[in-house]
Protein backbone atom coordinates (compact mmCIF):
# COMPACT_ATOMS: atom_id res chain seq x y z
CA UNK A 1 0.00 0.00 0.00
CA UNK A 2 1.50 3.33 -1.09
CA UNK A 3 1.53 5.96 1.62
CA UNK A 4 3.03 9.22 2.85
CA UNK A 5 4.58 7.92 6.06
CA UNK A 6 8.20 8.28 4.99
CA UNK A 7 7.86 11.85 3.67
CA UNK A 8 5.89 12.94 6.72
CA UNK A 9 8.35 11.32 9.11
CA UNK A 10 11.32 13.01 7.43
CA UNK A 11 9.49 16.36 7.52
CA UNK A 12 8.92 15.82 11.24
CA UNK A 13 12.70 15.22 11.63
CA UNK A 14 12.13 11.82 13.10
CA UNK A 15 14.16 8.67 12.48
CA UNK A 16 12.59 5.28 11.79
CA UNK A 17 13.89 4.11 15.14
CA UNK A 18 12.29 7.00 17.04
CA UNK A 19 8.92 6.50 15.38
CA UNK A 20 9.13 2.75 15.92
CA UNK A 21 9.83 3.20 19.63
CA UNK A 22 6.97 5.67 20.02
CA UNK A 23 4.37 3.39 18.41
CA UNK A 24 5.73 0.18 19.94
CA UNK A 25 6.98 -1.71 16.90
CA UNK A 26 10.41 -2.48 15.42
CA UNK A 27 12.32 -0.29 12.98
CA UNK A 28 11.96 -3.05 10.40
CA UNK A 29 8.16 -2.79 10.61
CA UNK A 30 8.27 0.99 10.04
CA UNK A 31 10.60 0.44 7.08
CA UNK A 32 8.24 -2.13 5.58
CA UNK A 33 5.23 0.16 6.02
CA UNK A 34 7.07 3.06 4.37
CA UNK A 35 8.04 0.87 1.44
CA UNK A 36 4.46 -0.35 1.12
CA UNK A 37 5.48 -3.95 1.76
CA UNK A 38 3.38 -4.36 4.87
CA UNK A 39 -0.17 -3.23 5.55
CA UNK A 40 -0.40 -2.28 9.22
CA UNK A 41 -3.46 -2.84 11.39
CA UNK A 42 -5.84 0.07 11.87
CA UNK A 43 -4.57 0.38 15.44
CA UNK A 44 -0.98 0.89 14.23
CA UNK A 45 -2.10 3.24 11.43
CA UNK A 46 -3.78 5.44 14.03
CA UNK A 47 -0.77 5.31 16.36
CA UNK A 48 1.55 6.42 13.52
CA UNK A 49 -0.86 9.16 12.41
CA UNK A 50 -1.08 10.50 15.97
CA UNK A 51 2.70 10.54 16.37
CA UNK A 52 3.13 12.38 13.08
CA UNK A 53 0.21 14.75 13.80
CA UNK A 54 -1.60 13.78 10.62
CA UNK A 55 -4.97 12.27 9.76
CA UNK A 56 -5.34 8.79 8.31
CA UNK A 57 -6.39 10.36 5.00
CA UNK A 58 -3.21 12.43 4.80
CA UNK A 59 -1.01 9.43 5.46
CA UNK A 60 -2.71 6.51 3.79
CA UNK A 61 -5.25 7.68 1.25
CA UNK A 62 -4.33 6.82 -2.35
CA UNK A 63 -1.38 8.97 -3.27
CA UNK A 64 0.79 9.57 -6.28
CA UNK A 65 4.42 8.81 -5.39
CA UNK B 1 -7.49 -10.72 19.65
CA UNK B 2 -7.07 -12.81 22.77
CA UNK B 3 -5.61 -16.29 22.50
CA UNK B 4 -3.27 -18.35 24.65
CA UNK B 5 -0.81 -18.47 21.76
CA UNK B 6 -0.24 -14.71 22.19
CA UNK B 7 2.00 -15.67 25.08
CA UNK B 8 4.51 -17.19 22.63
CA UNK B 9 4.32 -14.38 20.08
CA UNK B 10 6.45 -11.23 19.83
CA UNK B 11 4.97 -7.79 20.60
CA UNK B 12 5.76 -6.33 17.19
CA UNK B 13 2.70 -6.84 14.98
CA UNK B 14 4.60 -7.63 11.76
CA UNK B 15 6.73 -10.23 13.53
CA UNK B 16 3.64 -11.59 15.27
CA UNK B 17 1.81 -12.04 11.98
CA UNK B 18 4.83 -13.70 10.37
CA UNK B 19 5.20 -16.11 13.28
CA UNK B 20 1.51 -17.02 13.06
CA UNK B 21 2.00 -17.84 9.37
CA UNK B 22 5.04 -20.00 10.17
CA UNK B 23 3.19 -21.88 12.91
CA UNK B 24 0.16 -22.41 10.66
CA UNK B 25 2.27 -23.61 7.72
CA UNK B 26 4.23 -25.85 10.07
CA UNK B 27 1.00 -27.34 11.44
CA UNK B 28 -0.32 -28.12 7.95
CA UNK B 29 3.00 -29.70 6.92
CA UNK B 30 2.97 -31.70 10.15
CA UNK B 31 -0.57 -32.86 9.42
CA UNK B 32 0.40 -33.92 5.88
CA UNK B 33 3.54 -35.70 7.14
CA UNK B 34 1.40 -37.58 9.69
CA UNK B 35 -0.93 -38.72 6.89
CA UNK B 36 2.13 -39.77 4.85
CA UNK B 37 3.41 -41.72 7.85
CA UNK B 38 0.07 -43.49 8.33
CA UNK B 39 0.18 -44.57 4.66
CA UNK B 40 3.86 -45.59 4.91
CA UNK B 41 3.06 -47.60 8.01
CA UNK B 42 1.08 -50.05 5.83
CA UNK B 43 4.20 -50.86 3.83
CA UNK B 44 7.07 -50.31 6.31
CA UNK B 45 7.20 -50.87 10.00
CA UNK B 46 7.65 -47.44 11.60
CA UNK B 47 8.15 -47.54 15.37
CA UNK B 48 6.13 -45.17 17.57
CA UNK B 49 9.30 -43.45 18.76
CA UNK B 50 10.49 -42.80 15.19
CA UNK B 51 7.09 -41.46 14.16
CA UNK B 52 6.88 -39.13 17.16
CA UNK B 53 10.44 -37.84 16.79
CA UNK B 54 9.99 -37.35 13.05
CA UNK B 55 6.80 -35.36 13.63
CA UNK B 56 8.48 -33.09 16.16
CA UNK B 57 11.50 -32.67 13.86
CA UNK B 58 9.34 -31.78 10.84
CA UNK B 59 7.50 -29.07 12.76
CA UNK B 60 10.56 -27.64 14.50
CA UNK B 61 12.79 -27.63 11.41
CA UNK B 62 10.12 -25.99 9.30
CA UNK B 63 9.23 -23.23 11.77
CA UNK B 64 12.88 -22.59 12.71
CA UNK B 65 13.99 -22.65 9.07
CA UNK B 66 11.32 -20.19 8.00
CA UNK B 67 12.12 -17.92 10.95
CA UNK B 68 15.85 -17.87 10.19
CA UNK B 69 15.42 -17.30 6.46
CA UNK B 70 12.77 -14.60 6.87
CA UNK B 71 15.30 -12.14 8.35
CA UNK B 72 12.99 -10.90 11.09
CA UNK B 73 15.18 -11.72 14.07
CA UNK B 74 17.64 -8.82 14.09
CA UNK B 75 15.25 -5.97 13.34
CA UNK B 76 17.66 -3.14 14.13
CA UNK B 77 20.71 -4.31 12.19
CA UNK B 78 20.83 -2.08 9.13
CA UNK B 79 24.38 -0.70 8.95
CA UNK B 80 27.70 -2.46 8.38
CA UNK B 81 28.95 -1.27 11.75
CA UNK B 82 26.01 -2.73 13.68
CA UNK B 83 26.24 -5.92 11.58
CA UNK B 84 29.90 -6.44 12.50
CA UNK B 85 29.18 -5.67 16.16
CA UNK B 86 26.32 -8.18 16.26
CA UNK B 87 28.44 -10.82 14.50
CA UNK B 88 31.08 -10.38 17.18
CA UNK B 89 28.39 -10.71 19.88
CA UNK B 90 27.10 -13.93 18.31
CA UNK B 91 30.63 -15.33 18.18
CA UNK B 92 31.28 -14.48 21.84
CA UNK B 93 27.86 -15.82 22.91
CA UNK B 94 28.44 -19.12 21.10
CA UNK B 95 31.95 -19.45 22.54
CA UNK B 96 30.67 -18.70 26.05
CA UNK B 97 27.96 -21.33 25.69
CA UNK B 98 30.49 -23.98 24.65
CA UNK B 99 32.86 -23.11 27.52
CA UNK B 100 30.12 -22.88 30.20
CA UNK B 101 28.52 -26.14 29.04
CA UNK B 102 31.90 -27.88 29.13
CA UNK B 103 32.66 -26.58 32.65
CA UNK B 104 29.17 -27.58 33.92
CA UNK B 105 29.55 -31.01 32.33
CA UNK B 106 32.90 -31.54 34.03
CA UNK B 107 31.59 -30.34 37.41
CA UNK B 108 28.12 -31.94 37.52
CA UNK B 109 28.40 -34.71 34.94
CA UNK B 110 30.85 -37.53 34.53
CA UNK B 111 34.44 -36.59 33.86
CA UNK B 112 35.51 -38.37 30.66
CA UNK B 113 37.78 -41.27 31.57
CA UNK B 114 39.26 -42.13 28.21
CA UNK B 115 40.59 -40.25 25.21
CA UNK B 116 37.59 -41.42 23.19
CA UNK B 117 35.15 -39.93 25.70
CA UNK B 118 37.03 -36.62 25.61
CA UNK B 119 36.88 -36.56 21.82
CA UNK B 120 33.18 -37.45 21.98
CA UNK B 121 32.19 -34.63 24.34
CA UNK B 122 34.43 -32.02 22.70
CA UNK B 123 33.23 -33.07 19.26
CA UNK B 124 29.61 -32.88 20.37
CA UNK B 125 30.05 -29.44 21.91
CA UNK B 126 31.91 -28.07 18.90
CA UNK B 127 29.21 -29.41 16.55
CA UNK B 128 26.41 -27.86 18.62
CA UNK B 129 28.34 -24.58 18.84
CA UNK B 130 28.99 -24.57 15.10
CA UNK B 131 25.35 -25.28 14.23
CA UNK B 132 24.18 -22.59 16.65
CA UNK B 133 26.66 -20.09 15.19
CA UNK B 134 25.65 -20.91 11.60
CA UNK B 135 21.94 -20.53 12.45
CA UNK B 136 22.54 -17.12 14.04
CA UNK B 137 24.88 -16.06 11.27
CA UNK B 138 22.35 -16.87 8.52
CA UNK B 139 19.60 -15.11 10.47
CA UNK B 140 21.79 -12.05 10.98
CA UNK B 141 22.89 -11.95 7.35
CA UNK B 142 19.28 -12.20 6.12
CA UNK B 143 18.10 -9.56 8.60
CA UNK B 144 20.91 -7.19 7.61
CA UNK B 145 20.24 -7.64 3.90
CA UNK B 146 16.55 -6.98 4.44
CA UNK B 147 16.92 -4.00 6.78
CA UNK B 148 19.52 -2.34 4.54
CA UNK B 149 16.90 -1.93 1.82
CA UNK B 150 14.34 -0.49 4.22
CA UNK B 151 16.27 2.56 5.42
Amino acid sequence: MKNNVKITRIKASMTQEQLARKVGVTRQTIGLIEKGEYNPTLQLCIAIAKELNKTLDELYWEVEL
Amino acid sequence: MKSWISFFLPNDEYKERKMLYFFSEGSIILFLSLIAMVICNYYFNISTETALLLSIAVFLFYVLGRYILSGIEYTDIATEKSYNRELKTIFIRTGSFVVIFMVCYLIFGNTPSSQNEWIEIIGFLLSVGLVWFIINFISLKRSYKRNKDLI
